[in-house]
C-alpha cells in the first residue's frame, strides 16, 4: 500500500484513473467504511461547533448566539473544576496501570493451560461479565459490598474485623470503579490477545525447549515480544480515551457519601447537560476532553515510534 | 406481459377500493362530534409511564382498546411512545430532529424541562379559540389552576390532565404491627419515634424505610417544613429565600433522621437503597412505616399479601412538626398536557377528539371497559369484573390511567366506590391528604440562576447536589449537623446568592410567580 502510494504521487491524473478503476473492487468495499466515518464520525464534528455558542435546538446553530471561548472559561472558572478534573485523571490513570494490562495477564494465564476443555469453560466464564450491563454489575457490586448481607462484609466479620459500608466511604469508590471494570470487562479483552497468541509459530517454541528453556523464560523471550505490537496499539488507542472512563459506568456507583471522589467529567457532563440541558456549556467539556485525549495519542505515539518503532501511523 | 400486469394492477385498485369502502361501512355512522364515516388521523407521543402494559405491547397501535377508542372516537391514532424513564432525553431528542408528531404530551406546564424551552419558540398552536369552539367541555370540567399551568402569555397551549387533589404522597404505616405495637396513630414526629422504637423492638428489621437521595423517604423535613425542593421559596422579611434556609427546623429534622439512623430505625444503607430494592424490602414485610403516593395504596396491600398474609396498610396523617402540621410535597395541578402541533392539519378535530375525553361516555369506557365482557348492568347498577391476576390489573390499569388521556387523575372514582377497601381510599384522600402537605412559592419557568447552576438548583422532589451531599454526611455522622448554616453559605456561594436575588426581584415584580398552595 505505501509503496502504490508513493508511485502515484509521480503520476498524471489520467494514470490515477486508470489505477483506480483497475483496482476498483478493493475501492467499492472500502466505499462503506469510507462513507460510514464521513457520515457519523465527521460531520458530527461539525456540531462541535455548538460549544462556541449559546445553543439553543430551536434556533439551530445558524440562529443561536455565537459566545466565543465564554463556556471554556465557565469550565474552568467552576469552583469543582480541579476536583472533577482531578478524579478524572486519577480514575483514568488506575485504569491504564491496572485495569489495561489484566486482559494481558488473564490472557497468558489462560494460554498456559493445557487441558483444552476446561480452558474453554474458563474462557467463557471470564466473558460472560461483558454482557452485564452498568446498571447490573453496580446492582451485584452493591449487593456483595453490603454491610449487611453482602458476601464480603461476611467474610470479613469471620476476620473479626467490623463491616465496611464500601459504598459510602469516599476512600474505596475509585478501588472499587476500577476492579468491577475489571472484572466485567478483562476476561473479554483476552480475546484479541488470545487470537495474537495463537498466531505465534510454535516453531519459536519447540526451538526454546531445544535450548533449554523453561516455560517462564518462553513467556519472557517468546510469549511476550510477540504480543508486543498488539499491547502497543491497544494501549495507544486506549490512552486516547484516558479521559473518557464512561458515564454510565460511573453514574450507577455513585451516592451523595462518595461522590466528592467518583465525580468525573463525564457524570458531570451528563448531569449539567443533559438533565439541565446545558448543551454548549458540556459541548465545551466534551471538546476538552477530546483535545486532552489527542494530545495524549500524539505523545504517546511519538514515545512507542521513538522506543519500540510500533504506532498508530 | 405488459397486459397482464395492468389487470393486475387494475385488479388490486378495486379490491383496494372495495376493501376501503367496507371499512368506512362498518363505522357506525353519525355517532357524536364527527361528521360521518370521516377518521381524523393524527399521530401522538406518549410517555409510557413505565406500564406493564405499554412497554411490553407489541405494537400499541394494534391495541384493542386502542382500537376502540378509535372507533368511538373516529380518529385514526398514531401513539409514538416515549420511554419513560429516558422520558426527558427523548423528547428532547424529539425536537432536535425536528421530528415532532401531531400532538405532543408534556408532563406538566408549558416549562416542562421535557419540552426544552418549544412553547416559547412557537412550536405549538394557541388553543383559546379552538378551545371555545370545540372544547366547551373541557373548558368546564378543567379547573382554572390547571389551565393557568398550560398558559404562556396568557393563551392556553395545551389540554391538560388534572390532579383535583396535589397531595399525593402519603405517610404508610403496617396496621397490623401498629396494632401488635398496642400504640395509638403517631401523630408528631415524637409520636413517630415511640412507635419507630417499638417497632424495632419488636424485630421490624426498617422501621422506617430509607431509600436513596431520600426521595420517598423524607416525611420528616415535611414535618419541619425544609424541603429543600423546587417548589419551596418563602418569603422572609423582604427576600424570597429557599425553605431549608430555614437553619433552625433544618437542623432539627437532619437530628432527627441522623437519632432515626444510629438507632437503627432507619436502614443503614439507605444512601445505596434504590427504588426496586425499596419495594421489595417493603413488600418481603420488612419495613414499618415509609412513603408512597396514596393511589398505589390497594395494589401495594394485595402484593404485600402475597408475602405477608396478616398484612394490613393503612394510612395515616405524616408527622406535624413545631407549626402543627406535616406532610409532602405537592406536586403540579397538572400531570400531563397535551400540546398541539402547529403543523398539525386538524387542530379541531383533535381538541374535539380531547374533549371526547371528558364526557361520561369516555368516563364509562375507561373506568369499566366494555359492557359484557368487563362489566354488566343489573337493576340500574354497574357489577364490575375487578381484575384478578397481574396481567388483568396491569390491563385495567393501563386503561384507567393512560389511555384516559384527560382526566382528574388524583383517583379513580368509578371502579374506588364499588368496593370497600376503594372508599376507604377515597375517604384517605379527601380526610387526610387534602388537609396536609407543603407548598411554597416557585417561579415558572424556572429561574434563571438555577438554570445556569445545575449544582445548587433543586429538582421538583430532590435537593440540589450541593446541599444533598452534605444532608447525607450529617445523617451518616460525616460532618456535624451544626455546620448546616455552612452549608447554606456554601449553596449561596455558589450561585445561591444569585438565586435569591432572581426570586426576590420577580416576586416583586409578579414575574411568572405561583403562589403557596397551602399555608
Amino acid at each position: 500500500m505505501e509503496a502504490g502510494r508513493i508511485r502515484l504521487v509521480s503520476r498524471s491524473r489520467r494514470q490515477l484513473a486508470s489505477y483506480m478503476w483497475k483496482y476498483k473492487a478493493l475501492y467499492v468495499m472500502a466505499l462503506p467504511g469510507v462513507l460510514y466515518f464521513l457520515l457519523f464520525k465527521y460531520v458530527p464534528l461539525a456540531g462541535s461547533l455548538i460549544a462556541f455558542q449559546n445553543y439553543n435546538i430551536f434556533n439551530g446553530i445558524t440562529g443561536s448566539e455565537w459566545v466565543g471561548l465564554e463556556h471554556f472559561r465557565k469550565m474552568f472558572e467552576h469552583y469543582d473544576f480541579l476536583r472533577i478534573l482531578k478524579n478524572t485523571l486519577l480514575i483514568g490513570l488506575y485504569d491504564t496501570i491496572i485495569a489495561f494490562p489484566a486482559p494481558i495477564v488473564l490472557a497468558l494465564l489462560l494460554n498456559e493451560l493445557r487441558l483444552v476443555f476446561y480452558k474453554r469453560v474458563l474462557q467463557t466464564i471470564v466473558y460472560m461479565p461483558h454482557f452485564l450491563s452498568w446498571v447490573v454489575v453496580s446492582g451485584i457490586a452493591i449487593g456483595i459490598l453490603s454491610p449487611s448481607a453482602g458476601a464480603v462484609n461476611h467474610f470479613l466479620g469471620w476476620l473479626g474485623i467490623e463491616p465496611v459500608y464500601f459504598l459510602g466511604e469516599e476512600s474505596y469508590i475509585r478501588s472499587i470503579l476500577i476492579s468491577s471494570g475489571i472484572w466485567r470487562d478483562s476476561g473479554y479483552g483476552t480475546i484479541i490477545y488470545l487470537a495474537a497468541l495463537a498466531g505465534i509459530n510454535p516453531d519459536l517454541y519447540e526451538a526454546a525447549e531445544v535450548d533449554g528453556a523453561g516455560r517462564w523464560r518462553q513467556t519472557l523471550a517468546i510469549t511476550l515480544p510477540s504480543l508486543l505490537p498488539t499491547i502497543m496499539i491497544l494501549f495507544l488507542l486506549h490512552i486516547g480515551k484516558f479521559l473518557d472512563f464512561g458515564f454510565e459506568r460511573v453514574i450507577v456507583f455513585l451516592n451523595p457519601l462518595n461522590t466528592e471522589n467518583g465525580e468525573i467529567l463525564d457524570t458531570y457532563i451528563y448531569k449539567a447537560g443533559l438533565l439541565q440541558q446545558q448543551y454548549s456549556y458540556t459541548t465545551a467539556m466534551g471538546l476538552f476532553k477530546s483535545v486532552v485525549g489527542l494530545v495524549l495519542v500524539l505523545i504517546g505515539n511519538f514515545f512507542s515510534r521513538k522506543t519500540t518503532g510500533e504506532s498508530l501511523y | 406481459m405488459r397486459k397482464w400486469a395492468a389487470a393486475t394492477m387494475a385488479g388490486t385498485l378495486a379490491i383496494g377500493t372495495l376493501a376501503g369502502c367496507g371499512k368506512e361501512a362498518e363505522k357506525p355512522a353519525g355517532a357524536e362530534g364527527s361528521k360521518q364515516g370521516e377518521t381524523t388521523k393524527f399521530s401522538i407521543s406518549m410517555r409510557t409511564l413505565a406500564f406493564n402494559y405499554v412497554e411490553k405491547s407489541p405494537d400499541i397501535n394494534q391495541d384493542k382498546w386502542v382500537k376502540m377508542v378509535e372507533e368511538k372516537t373516529h380518529t385514526d391514532l398514531d401513539i409514538v411512545l416515549v420511554p419513560h424513564k429516558d422520558f426527558e432525553q427523548k423528547m428532547i431528542q424529539m425536537f432536535a430532529t425536528n421530528d415532532i408528531p401531531d400532538v405532543v404530551q408534556g408532563s406538566g406546564g408549558v416549562n416542562g424541562k421535557e419540552l426544552g424551552g418549544s412553547v416559547q419558540a412557537g412550536v405549538f398552536q394557541p388553543l383559546d379559540e379552538l378551545l371555545q369552539k370545540y372544547g366547551q367541555n373541557l373548558l368546564k370540567k378543567i379547573p382554572k389552576d390547571a389551565w393557568d399551568n398550560v398558559s404562556y402569555k396568557g393563551k392556553i397551549y395545551a389540554i391538560p390532565e388534572w390532579l383535583s387533589n396535589p397531595s399525593r404522597r402519603a405517610t404508610w404505616i403496617r396496621q397490623d404491627l401498629l396494632e401488635k405495637a398496642g400504640l395509638p396513630v403517631p401523630k408528631t414526629v415524637d409520636d413517630y419515634m415511640a412507635v419507630m422504637r417499638k417497632f424495632k423492638e419488636m424485630g421490624v428489621e426498617n422501621p422506617y424505610m430509607g431509600r436513596e437521595n431520600f426521595r420517598y423517604a423524607d416525611t420528616f423535613f415535611g414535618a419541619y417544613d425544609v424541603f429543600p425542593y423546587l417548589s419551596m421559596f418563602e418569603k422572609q422579611g423582604d427576600q424570597i429565600l429557599p425553605k431549608f434556609m430555614d437553619n433552625e427546623n433544618m437542623m432539627k429534622a437532619l437530628t432527627t433522621y441522623k437519632t432515626m439512623y444510629d438507632e437503627g430505625l432507619i436502614n443503614k444503607e439507605f444512601a445505596t437503597i434504590n427504588p426496586t430494592k425499596f419495594k421489595e424490602t417493603i413488600l418481603a414485610g420488612k419495613a414499618g412505616i415509609w412513603t408512597m403516593n396514596a393511589n398505589e395504596l390497594l395494589q401495594w396491600e394485595q402484593q404485600l399479601k402475597a408475602a405477608v398474609p396478616t398484612a394490613k396498610l393503612a394510612i395515616i396523617p405524616s408527622p406535624t412538626g413545631p407549626d402543627g402540621s406535616g406532610g409532602h410535597y405537592l406536586y403540579g395541578s397538572v400531570s400531563r398536557a397535551y400540546f398541539i402541533n402547529k403543523k398539525a392539519p386538524n387542530p379541531e378535530q383533535i381538541v374535539k377528539f380531547f374533549d371526547w375525553m371528558v364526557s361520561d361516555e369516555a368516563e364509562k369506557f375507561f373506568t369499566f371497559g366494555v359492557e359484557g365482557e368487563n362489566y354488566s348492568v343489573e337493576n340500574g347498577a354497574v357489577k364490575y369484573k375487578a381484575p384478578q391476576t397481574p396481567q388483568e390489573v396491569d390491563e385495567e390499569r393501563y386503561r384507567q390511567a393512560f389511555l384516559w388521556m384527560v382526566q382528574d387523575t388524583t383517583y379513580n372514582k368509578g371502579t374506588l366506590s364499588l368496593t370497600e377497601e376503594g372508599k376507604k381510599l377515597i375517604r384517605l384522600y379527601d380526610e387526610v391528604l387534602a388537609k396536609e402537605g407543603r407548598d411554597g412559592i416557585s417561579f415558572e419557568p424556572r429561574l434563571e440562576a438555577l438554570q445556569k447552576n445545575p449544582d445548587v438548583s433543586p429538582i421538583s422532589d430532590q435537593a440540589p447536589p450541593v446541599l444533598l451531599n452534605h444532608m447525607v454526611k450529617m445523617v451518616y455522622g460525616k460532618e456535624p449537623i451544626s455546620d448546616w448554616p455552612k452549608a447554606v453559605e456554601e449553596w449561596k456561594a455558589k450561585g445561591g446568592s444569585e438565586v435569591i436575588k432572581e426570586a426576590t426581584e420577580k416576586y416583586n415584580k409578579k414575574d411568572g410567580v405561583t403562589e403557596s398552595r397551602r399555608k
